[in-house]
Protein backbone atom coordinates (compact mmCIF):
# COMPACT_ATOMS: atom_id res chain seq x y z
CA UNK A 1 0.00 0.00 0.00
CA UNK A 2 1.20 3.57 -1.15
CA UNK A 3 0.06 5.82 1.83
CA UNK A 4 0.04 9.55 0.73
CA UNK A 5 2.58 10.73 2.94
CA UNK A 6 5.04 7.63 1.50
CA UNK A 7 4.17 9.67 -1.92
CA UNK A 8 5.30 12.95 -0.55
CA UNK A 9 8.33 11.68 0.82
CA UNK A 10 9.58 10.70 -2.46
CA UNK A 11 8.29 14.03 -4.18
CA UNK A 12 10.67 15.63 -1.61
CA UNK A 13 13.45 13.07 -2.08
CA UNK A 14 13.13 13.32 -5.87
CA UNK A 15 12.59 17.38 -5.62
CA UNK A 16 16.01 17.72 -3.18
CA UNK A 17 18.24 15.53 -5.66
CA UNK A 18 17.26 17.05 -8.91
CA UNK A 19 20.13 19.76 -8.11
CA UNK A 20 22.97 17.47 -8.46
CA UNK A 21 21.00 15.82 -11.43
CA UNK A 22 21.39 18.88 -12.58
CA UNK A 23 25.17 20.06 -11.53
CA UNK A 24 26.27 16.76 -12.58
CA UNK A 25 24.67 17.35 -16.28
CA UNK A 26 27.51 20.45 -16.24
CA UNK A 27 29.69 19.04 -14.87
CA UNK A 28 31.71 18.24 -18.05
CA UNK A 29 30.10 20.38 -20.59
CA UNK A 30 27.85 23.46 -20.82
CA UNK A 31 24.24 23.46 -21.84
CA UNK A 32 21.40 25.27 -22.75
CA UNK A 33 18.18 25.01 -20.71
CA UNK A 34 15.68 23.43 -23.59
CA UNK A 35 19.12 21.02 -23.70
CA UNK A 36 19.14 20.37 -20.07
CA UNK A 37 14.91 19.54 -19.22
CA UNK A 38 15.05 17.33 -22.37
CA UNK A 39 18.16 15.26 -20.95
CA UNK A 40 16.69 14.95 -17.01
CA UNK A 41 12.81 14.11 -19.09
CA UNK A 42 14.20 11.10 -20.63
CA UNK A 43 15.68 9.38 -17.46
CA UNK A 44 11.54 7.91 -16.24
CA UNK A 45 10.61 9.25 -12.85
CA UNK A 46 12.86 12.36 -12.13
CA UNK A 47 10.57 15.19 -13.22
CA UNK A 48 7.03 15.30 -13.38
CA UNK A 49 6.75 19.28 -14.90
CA UNK A 50 9.46 20.41 -17.46
CA UNK A 51 8.67 23.96 -16.30
CA UNK A 52 10.15 23.55 -12.61
CA UNK A 53 13.40 23.03 -13.91
CA UNK A 54 13.64 26.93 -14.53
CA UNK A 55 13.22 27.77 -10.71
CA UNK A 56 16.52 25.53 -9.76
CA UNK A 57 18.73 26.96 -12.44
CA UNK A 58 17.59 30.37 -11.08
CA UNK A 59 18.09 29.39 -7.55
CA UNK A 60 21.44 27.23 -8.14
CA UNK A 61 22.68 30.47 -9.84
CA UNK A 62 21.60 33.07 -7.20
CA UNK A 63 23.51 30.58 -4.61
CA UNK A 64 26.70 30.74 -7.29
CA UNK A 65 26.39 26.76 -7.79
CA UNK A 66 26.18 27.29 -11.57
CA UNK A 67 26.80 30.65 -14.01
CA UNK A 68 24.95 31.46 -17.35
CA UNK A 69 26.00 33.19 -20.73
CA UNK A 70 24.70 34.22 -24.02
CA UNK A 71 25.64 32.54 -27.33
CA UNK A 72 24.12 32.36 -30.68
CA UNK A 73 22.09 29.57 -31.91
CA UNK A 74 22.95 28.31 -35.04
CA UNK A 75 19.07 28.26 -35.97
CA UNK A 76 16.50 30.01 -33.40
CA UNK A 77 17.48 32.86 -31.15
CA UNK A 78 20.22 33.30 -29.06
CA UNK A 79 20.65 30.79 -26.23
CA UNK A 80 21.46 30.85 -22.21
CA UNK A 81 24.26 28.36 -21.48
CA UNK A 82 24.71 27.27 -18.24
CA UNK A 83 28.24 26.06 -17.08
CA UNK A 84 29.41 25.08 -13.32
CA UNK A 85 31.72 27.53 -11.24
CA UNK A 86 34.26 25.88 -9.04
CA UNK A 87 31.40 26.32 -5.77
CA UNK A 88 28.79 24.15 -7.92
CA UNK A 89 31.67 21.37 -8.65
CA UNK A 90 32.74 21.75 -5.15
CA UNK A 91 29.04 20.96 -4.27
CA UNK A 92 28.46 18.20 -6.59
CA UNK A 93 31.57 16.63 -5.32
CA UNK A 94 30.48 16.87 -1.40
CA UNK A 95 26.95 15.34 -2.20
CA UNK A 96 28.38 12.47 -4.65
CA UNK A 97 30.57 11.19 -2.01
CA UNK A 98 27.36 11.52 0.69
CA UNK A 99 25.39 10.04 -1.62
CA UNK A 100 26.98 7.25 -1.82
CA UNK A 101 27.58 6.40 1.68
CA UNK A 102 23.93 6.96 2.60
CA UNK A 103 22.87 4.63 -0.61
CA UNK A 104 25.20 1.77 0.55
CA UNK A 105 23.74 2.19 4.32
CA UNK A 106 19.89 2.41 2.82
CA UNK A 107 20.31 -0.68 0.58
CA UNK A 108 22.47 -2.64 3.48
CA UNK A 109 19.21 -3.14 5.34
CA UNK A 110 16.11 -3.03 2.06
CA UNK A 111 18.03 -4.77 -0.37
CA UNK A 112 18.55 -8.14 2.02
CA UNK A 113 15.03 -8.00 3.07
CA UNK A 114 13.78 -7.73 -0.95
CA UNK A 115 15.78 -11.14 -1.15
CA UNK B 1 2.70 28.86 -36.21
CA UNK B 2 -0.49 29.57 -36.29
CA UNK B 3 -2.13 32.51 -33.95
CA UNK B 4 -4.56 30.03 -31.71
CA UNK B 5 -1.11 28.00 -30.90
CA UNK B 6 0.62 32.01 -30.48
CA UNK B 7 -2.40 32.97 -28.29
CA UNK B 8 -1.99 29.73 -26.14
CA UNK B 9 1.67 30.73 -25.09
CA UNK B 10 0.77 34.05 -24.16
CA UNK B 11 -2.10 32.77 -21.91
CA UNK B 12 0.46 30.43 -20.65
CA UNK B 13 2.99 32.91 -19.95
CA UNK B 14 0.44 35.24 -18.59
CA UNK B 15 -0.86 32.95 -16.11
CA UNK B 16 2.72 32.19 -15.37
CA UNK B 17 3.46 35.62 -14.61
CA UNK B 18 0.28 36.05 -12.44
CA UNK B 19 1.12 32.96 -10.17
CA UNK B 20 4.44 33.59 -9.56
CA UNK B 21 3.52 37.03 -8.07
CA UNK B 22 4.75 36.15 -4.54
CA UNK B 23 8.23 35.86 -5.68
CA UNK B 24 11.20 38.81 -5.34
CA UNK B 25 10.60 41.23 -8.97
CA UNK B 26 13.57 39.64 -10.25
CA UNK B 27 13.52 36.38 -9.95
CA UNK B 28 9.90 36.26 -11.07
CA UNK B 29 11.01 38.06 -14.23
CA UNK B 30 14.07 35.33 -14.69
CA UNK B 31 11.53 32.48 -14.49
CA UNK B 32 9.16 34.16 -17.02
CA UNK B 33 12.14 35.02 -19.44
CA UNK B 34 13.48 31.44 -19.21
CA UNK B 35 10.21 29.59 -19.86
CA UNK B 36 9.82 31.73 -22.69
CA UNK B 37 13.17 31.29 -24.28
CA UNK B 38 12.48 27.18 -23.82
CA UNK B 39 8.95 27.45 -25.72
CA UNK B 40 11.03 29.87 -28.69
CA UNK B 41 13.52 27.05 -28.40
CA UNK B 42 10.74 24.53 -28.95
CA UNK B 43 9.53 26.35 -31.73
CA UNK B 44 12.79 27.22 -33.68
CA UNK B 45 13.74 23.48 -33.57
CA UNK B 46 10.17 22.32 -34.51
CA UNK B 47 9.15 25.03 -36.94
CA UNK B 48 6.40 23.01 -38.53
CA UNK B 49 4.69 22.46 -34.93
CA UNK B 50 0.38 22.29 -35.20
CA UNK B 51 -0.99 23.89 -32.64
CA UNK B 52 -1.90 19.91 -30.67
CA UNK B 53 2.34 20.13 -30.71
CA UNK B 54 2.60 23.46 -28.71
CA UNK B 55 -0.61 22.64 -26.41
CA UNK B 56 1.59 19.13 -25.37
CA UNK B 57 4.88 20.97 -25.40
CA UNK B 58 2.77 23.62 -22.73
CA UNK B 59 1.48 20.75 -20.69
CA UNK B 60 5.14 18.96 -20.43
CA UNK B 61 6.36 22.07 -18.90
CA UNK B 62 3.62 21.65 -16.10
CA UNK B 63 0.85 24.15 -14.93
CA UNK B 64 2.01 27.56 -14.27
CA UNK B 65 0.25 26.71 -10.56
CA UNK B 66 2.63 24.41 -9.81
CA UNK B 67 5.80 25.96 -11.30
CA UNK B 68 5.07 28.70 -9.07
CA UNK B 69 4.14 26.47 -5.87
CA UNK B 70 7.81 24.95 -6.54
CA UNK B 71 9.47 28.07 -7.53
CA UNK B 72 8.04 29.53 -4.15
CA UNK B 73 9.57 26.38 -2.26
CA UNK B 74 12.64 27.07 -3.78
CA UNK B 75 12.90 30.53 -2.50
CA UNK B 76 11.70 29.99 0.62
CA UNK B 77 8.74 32.64 -0.05
CA UNK B 78 5.67 31.71 2.13
CA UNK B 79 2.66 32.48 0.21
CA UNK B 80 0.79 35.25 1.77
CA UNK B 81 -2.31 34.36 3.85
CA UNK B 82 -4.36 37.07 5.99
CA UNK B 83 -4.85 35.78 9.44
CA UNK B 84 -5.40 37.73 12.61
CA UNK B 85 -3.09 40.13 12.41
CA UNK B 86 -4.15 41.49 9.08
CA UNK B 87 -7.56 42.13 10.91
CA UNK B 88 -5.51 43.54 13.56
CA UNK B 89 -4.00 45.73 11.53
CA UNK B 90 -7.20 46.94 9.75
CA UNK B 91 -9.43 47.34 13.27
CA UNK B 92 -5.89 49.14 15.09
CA UNK B 93 -4.95 51.38 11.89
CA UNK B 94 -8.98 52.75 11.67
CA UNK B 95 -9.87 52.70 15.76
CA UNK B 96 -6.35 52.83 17.51
CA UNK B 97 -5.76 56.02 17.55
CA UNK B 98 -8.43 56.91 20.00
CA UNK B 99 -6.35 54.73 22.60
CA UNK B 100 -3.97 57.37 23.10
CA UNK B 101 -2.37 56.95 19.74
CA UNK B 102 -0.35 53.97 20.59
CA UNK B 103 -3.18 51.69 19.01
CA UNK B 104 -2.75 53.23 15.32
CA UNK B 105 1.69 52.52 15.84
CA UNK B 106 0.58 49.15 16.52
CA UNK B 107 -1.63 48.88 14.02
CA UNK B 108 0.69 50.54 11.33
CA UNK B 109 3.50 47.86 12.22
CA UNK B 110 1.40 44.89 12.08
CA UNK B 111 0.74 46.74 8.46
CA UNK B 112 4.07 47.03 7.73
CA UNK B 113 4.93 43.58 8.86
CA UNK B 114 2.29 41.74 6.69
CA UNK B 115 3.26 40.48 3.64
CA UNK B 116 -0.14 40.46 2.20
CA UNK B 117 -0.23 43.87 0.84
CA UNK B 118 1.87 45.94 -1.61
CA UNK B 119 3.76 48.59 -0.52
CA UNK B 120 1.90 51.38 -2.17
CA UNK B 121 -0.95 49.55 -0.66
CA UNK B 122 0.73 49.73 2.75
CA UNK B 123 1.85 53.48 1.67
CA UNK B 124 -1.97 54.05 1.52
CA UNK B 125 -3.06 52.26 4.60
CA UNK B 126 -0.25 55.14 6.52
CA UNK B 127 -1.30 58.01 4.55
CA UNK B 128 -4.81 57.76 4.59
CA UNK B 129 -5.02 59.23 7.61
CA UNK B 130 -2.19 59.40 9.95
CA UNK B 131 -4.01 58.15 13.39
CA UNK B 132 -6.95 56.83 12.32
CA UNK B 133 -10.33 58.24 12.53
CA UNK B 134 -8.67 59.93 15.87
CA UNK B 135 -6.55 61.54 13.38
CA UNK B 136 -9.60 63.01 11.77
CA UNK B 137 -11.04 64.14 14.63
CA UNK B 138 -7.99 64.82 15.97
CA UNK B 139 -6.99 67.79 12.38
CA UNK B 140 -10.86 69.00 12.63
CA UNK B 141 -10.78 69.83 16.06
CA UNK B 142 -7.70 72.01 15.42
CA UNK B 143 -8.88 73.02 12.67
CA UNK B 144 -12.38 73.73 14.29
CA UNK B 145 -10.51 76.12 16.96
CA UNK B 146 -8.17 77.38 14.60
CA UNK B 147 -11.09 78.99 12.63
CA UNK B 148 -13.20 79.66 15.42
CA UNK B 149 -10.16 81.14 17.86
CA UNK B 150 -8.11 84.06 17.21
CA UNK B 151 -10.21 86.79 18.05
CA UNK B 152 -13.14 85.62 18.20
CA UNK B 153 -12.55 83.06 21.36
CA UNK B 154 -13.66 85.76 23.97
CA UNK B 155 -16.99 86.85 22.43
CA UNK B 156 -17.57 82.93 21.91
CA UNK B 157 -16.76 81.46 25.43
CA UNK B 158 -19.27 84.11 26.50
CA UNK B 159 -22.02 82.79 25.27
CA UNK B 160 -21.64 79.41 26.18
CA UNK B 161 -23.69 77.13 24.94
CA UNK B 162 -24.40 78.93 21.64
CA UNK B 163 -22.17 78.39 18.59
CA UNK B 164 -20.28 80.93 17.33
CA UNK B 165 -21.02 82.36 14.18
CA UNK B 166 -18.94 85.56 13.65
CA UNK B 167 -16.77 83.40 11.42
CA UNK B 168 -20.09 83.40 8.56
CA UNK B 169 -20.10 81.68 5.05
CA UNK B 170 -16.33 79.84 6.38
CA UNK B 171 -18.24 77.74 9.04
CA UNK B 172 -19.28 74.86 6.44
CA UNK B 173 -15.93 74.43 5.19
CA UNK B 174 -14.63 72.99 8.18
CA UNK B 175 -17.96 70.39 8.23
CA UNK B 176 -16.93 70.07 4.62
CA UNK B 177 -13.14 69.43 5.85
CA UNK B 178 -14.30 66.69 8.49
CA UNK B 179 -16.65 64.63 6.29
CA UNK B 180 -13.58 63.94 4.27
CA UNK B 181 -11.17 63.14 7.18
CA UNK B 182 -13.56 60.70 8.06
CA UNK B 183 -14.81 59.13 5.11
CA UNK B 184 -10.93 58.64 3.50
CA UNK B 185 -10.40 56.32 6.06
CA UNK B 186 -13.74 54.73 5.61
CA UNK B 187 -13.17 54.04 1.96
CA UNK B 188 -8.89 52.83 2.40
CA UNK B 189 -10.05 50.29 5.52
CA UNK B 190 -12.61 48.55 3.32
CA UNK B 191 -10.51 48.53 0.38
CA UNK B 192 -7.60 47.33 2.32
CA UNK B 193 -9.81 44.34 3.44
CA UNK B 194 -11.38 43.77 0.41
CA UNK B 195 -6.98 43.21 -1.30
CA UNK B 196 -6.62 40.92 1.57
CA UNK B 197 -9.68 38.77 1.07
CA UNK B 198 -8.92 38.75 -2.68
CA UNK B 199 -5.47 37.25 -1.33
CA UNK B 200 -6.78 34.83 0.82
CA UNK B 201 -8.91 33.22 -1.60
CA UNK B 202 -5.54 32.87 -4.01
CA UNK B 203 -3.70 30.97 -1.48
CA UNK B 204 -6.31 28.35 -0.81
CA UNK B 205 -6.75 27.80 -4.61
Amino acid sequence: MVVASQEALLAQMRRGTLQYCVLSLLADDERYGFDLVRELAEVDGMVTSEGTIYPLLSRLRRDGLVESSWQESPAGPPRRYYRLTDAGRASLEGFVREWARFRAAVDHFVERKAS
Amino acid sequence: MNSTADRAVTTYLKRLDADLADLPRARRREIVDEIAEHIAEAQAQHPTQSEADTRTMLERLGDPADIAADARQRFGVVRARPGWMETAALVLLLFGGFVFGVGWIVGLILLWSSTVWKPWEKLLGTLVIPGGLAGSVFVFSLWATGAGGGHSIGPCTTNAGETCTTGGGSDVLPYVGFGLLVVAPLITTPYLAWRMRQRGELATV
